[in-house]
């Protein structure tokens, strides 16, 4: 039984008392989100020592990242130590995007390094796979690549990102309207060659049924993947984009029909005043499955500081609506990160995490402001540094950036604005 | 004769087509949006020509950066190479907030350098000079003030923060409310415990028809200073925020009227669902104005990463009207920014503002983010340097990059290069 039939029949499982205890909200609140299907719980039967997080409406937003051997580049040990950065920095999921090297040996480590969910692209393995078999990914077979799929569920990956809706129609309307970006997705650019190739429909797409029944048999939830995600502002929201979320919206319906947990993938690039949009559409048209944006960034200009983009993306984007952001790193677009990038990628998106969740008034979250706030108005540094989203960076700054000596900081010196203001206003002297 | 004068006698000055060939727009729209005062060009007349910035309606949103010394760190040559710093990152505007050391000489020094408008506030260093001379800020005499500003606007500062919209109205409300962080703007801090202990109303504001004529003397932009922005995002739009942004509405009618040009400076600390509001309530109390905005933070939580949470507010706010963005650099509440968070400050709000330009459908933003694509598309790197936010950066990173091999691309025999040739893409093989 999958945890989405325990919480459809009314029952509730561990997992599910976990979130609720985490999350501060109500058990029932959780099993009938679980059951509706806009609450996901990431949790493959076989998966050990994990501790459950929920995404989904009513909770806090979450952040994934993303680590993985890329070429000559990476190592097992190298991409350990980055899940050990990300997880410090306090990642809620992580999700193994390795397409060379010993694909197996690297998830086997990812799901033993992390206690988050794992989440990794079996098509990337069976692209990997392929070459080395054939000679070229063109020639993969669907049975490989099926076989891929139900050796990852079976090893125990949480999540598995399918480019399922990426069909042939959708291509040739890219092709049609005149993409600026057709091939931004590593996965989907080799699905689509492939589909090309061989003339044939997405196999991801054709039998997804089997797709079903694997992550039906594992518990697996299911991350619908976006083969058309815009990779230029100019892209957002054309014809592809959105034929492929109506397509997602039929897929989301058939993984609940089996009782498979489901959350859609999405954005990019988009253009700041169409966050709440793309939001907006994919709630509808995907009935409230949980949203998984990666980024979004808001400019195409930003190199080097992907980051900060797609902090502002995300935090628009999570406060319309998206539970899950994916982060970006400083490298996006360039090469992969390094330890300092991944923690800086994973905080930035936390930021953006928790600025929604204050805007959308989440019970709790407010709370944490105002403790930071009111240590601030005291000057209280341990207690401010304590409460920073990453103390052992607050605790550099104040250390680099101003003089032991300093009551206040270095910024006003012995000019305090709080200082000042506390001596005047501390002692209840009326104004008439 | 201000600019605004000159413009509403339907006078077209340099600084006026200047700001027009760089915006891409006619040359009327500047001179009537500083007629009716929701442009402003700030510019002393006692400064030479520079790269004048127009801030307001119908523009790019442009950046400020502060820079300056401290009492407890007085580095002329490293506020020299802060102030480089900003104009080769692409600021539009700096302030130089020192207090430390030789103020007097720093900002010379700045207005000589500078190539872009700068700004001060004066209060600052009245209230450091009061200390010094009197023991005290709050035996500092309007008098110092007034002769404080009227140094400074002699230097040829181009606009001036000052704390006109605080008065006793504003600080009843203040104490009524029960702030979580209070005051936070230091000027603000500085009237706040002058008035209060004096037990006298804001000079600033009982005798601003002084302020303005010192201010039309020398066309100084006044930047209304926002004494009790929100410090904390439980403070943002309380009442007192409301009452001290109508009272700037009211100054800011004063100084248009007169034909002084006037902008606003904002918040602080507001959470994403306040933005918006705030945006349009202060162009709608400020009759227009420009709105000057320090962030603004969307999260009080995260001290060492302000420029993000800055970039956040400042993007949404941008979007939703904000014309000027304050930069905030990673030291933001732990300490004086070095050269490296001053730089990482001004991109991320520059990317803010290009965010926000792209949200208002700004043709001139959306031409570069659209060669970006191309660039990226032909996998142009030179291309892609060169048009990008930080290009020294992006060369860095880029150059790293081609020495590594991400993919064994296999020629026709790799189905990236398949989906390419369908899609009319040239993808150079390697």
């Amino acid at each position: 039984m999958t945890l989405m039939c325990y919480a459809r029949k009314g029952k509730s499982t561990p997992e599910m008392e976990q979130v609720a205890a985490e999350e501060n909200v109500s058990l029932k609140f959780v099993v009938e989100g679980v059951a509706a299907g806009n609450i996901v719980i990431p949790r493959n039967k076989n998966r050990k020592n994990i501790k459950p997080i929920g995404i989904g409406a009513g909770l806090k937003t979450k952040v994934s990242a993303s680590v993985g051997i890329h070429g000559s580049n990476g190592s097992i040990a190298s991409e350990t130590a980055k899940i050990q950065a990300a997880v410090e920095a306090g990642t809620h999921s992580i999700m193994d995007l390795s397409v060379s090297g010993d694909i197996n040996a690297m998830r086997k480590q990812t799901l033993i390094t992390t206690p988050t969910p794992v989440g990794t692209l079996p098509l990337y393995q069976a692209v990997a796979e392929a070459a080395q078999k054939y000679g070229s990914s063109l020639r993969m077979q669907e049975a490989d690549l099926f076989e891929v799929i139900e050796r990852q569920a079976a090893a125990g990956v949480d999540f598995l990102a399918l480019h399922c809706g990426t069909t042939m129609n959708i291509v040739e309307r890219a092709k049609q309207e005149g993409r600026i970006d057709p091939l931004v997705s590593y996965g989907g650019s080799h699905l689509i060659g492939w589909m090309i190739h061989n003339g044939r429909e997405n196999p991801l797409y054709e039998h997804y049924d089997r797709i079903l029944e694997i992550a039906r048999k594992h518990d697996v939830t299911v991350s619908l993947a976006d083969g058309m995600r815009p990779g230029c502002l100019a892209d957002s929201l054309d014809g592809a984009q959105v034929q492929e979320l109506v397509v997602l919206g039929e897929l989301v319906r058939r993984a609940r029909e089996a009782d498979v947990q489901v959350m859609v993938k999405g954005p990019g690039h988009v253009p700041l005043q169409l966050l709440k949009a793309t939001v907006m559409l994919q709630k509808s048209l995907c009935k409230g499955a949980p949203y998984f944006v990666f980024g979004p960034v808001v400019t195409d200009i930003s190199i080097g500081y992907d980051h900060i983009s797609a902090a502002i993306g995300g935090a628009i984007s999570a406060w319309a609506g998206a539970e899950f952001l994916c982060y970006v790193t400083a490298t996006e677009h360039v090469c992969l990160p390094d330890l300092g990038q991944v923690r800086e990628g994973v905080v930035a998106a936390l930021i953006a995490a928790h600025a929604a969740d204050l805007a959308k008034g989440l019970p709790g979250a407010a709370d944490w402001d105002l403790e930071l706030s009111k240590a601030r108005k005291k000057l209280d540094w341990q207690k401010q540094i304590e409460l920073a989203i990453d103390p052992q960076r607050a605790a550099f700054m104040r250390k680099t950036r101003s003089e032991e000596s300093s009551k206040g900081c270095a910024m006003c010196g012995k000019y305090c604005a709080m200082d000042v203001v506390s001596a005047y206003l501390g002692v209840a002297k009326q104004i008439c | 004769m201000t600019l605004v004068l000159a413009a509403r006698s339907g006078e077209i000055t340099p600084e006026m087509e200047w700001v027009a060939d760089r915006e891409s727009v006619h040359v009327d729209v500047i001179r009537r949006g500083l007629a009716e005062g929701t442009i402003v060009i700030p510019r002393n007349i006692k400064r030479k020509q520079f790269n004048y910035s127009g801030i307001g309606q119908g523009l790019r949103i442009k950046v400020n950066a502060l820079i300056g010394t401290s009492s407890d760190r007085t580095d002329w040559a490293m506020e020299e190479r802060k102030l480089a710093g900003v104009e080769s990152t692409g600021c539009d505007a700096m302030m130089d907030l020192s207090t430390g050391g030789n103020i007097d000489g720093m900002r010379r020094l700045i207005l000589s350098k500078a190539n872009i408008p700068v700004g001060s506030v004066p209060i600052y260093q009245a209230a450091i000079e009061a200390i010094e001379r009197r023991g005290s800020i709050v035996k500092m005499t309007a008098e110092d003030m007034f002769t404080t500003i009227e140094k400074q606007a002699a230097d040829g500062i181009d606009f001036m923060a000052i704390h006109s919209a605080l008065n006793f109205d504003v600080l009843k409300r203040l104490q009524y409310t029960g702030r979580v962080t209070d005051v936070v703007s230091r000027g603000g801090a500085f009237l706040t415990g002058w008035m209060l202990h004096n037990d006298q109303e804001n000079p600033l504001y009982e005798q601003f028809d002084r302020l303005l004529e010192i201010l039309k003397t020398y066309d100084i932009t006044l930047s209304m200073g926002d004494a009790i922005r929100p410090g904390s995002t439980a403070d943002s739009l309380d009442s007192a925020q409301l009452e001290g942004l109508i009272v700037a509405g009211e100054l800011v009618a004063r100084a248009q009227a007169v034909g002084v040009q006037v902008m606003v400076e904002g918040p602080g600390h507001v959470p994403m669902n306040h933005i918006e509001s705030t945006m349009l309530l202060q162009k709608r109390i400020c009759h227009g104005a420009p709105y000057f905005i320090l962030g603004n933070l969307a999260t009080d939580i995260a001290p060492g990463y302000d420029h993000i949470t800055a970039a956040i507010g400042g993007a949404l706010a941008g979007a939703s009207g904000a014309d000027f963005l304050c930069y905030v650099t990673p030291a933001e509440h732990l300490g004086l920014p070095t050269e490296q968070d001053v730089k990482d400050g001004a991109i991320a709000a520059r990317i803010a503002a290009h965010a926000a330009d792209l949200a208002k459908g700004n043709k001139k933003a959306w031409e570069r983010d659209m060669q970006m694509a191309l660039a990226r598309v032909t996998s142009n790197l030179e291309r892609q340097i060169s048009l990008s936010i930080d290009p020294e950066k992006a060369r860095a990173m880029l150059g790293a990059m081609h020495k590594e091999n991400c993919c064994a691309i296999c020629g026709e025999e790799c189905a990236v290069w398949v989906a390419a040739k369908y899609f009319g893409i040239a993808l150079p093989i390697t």
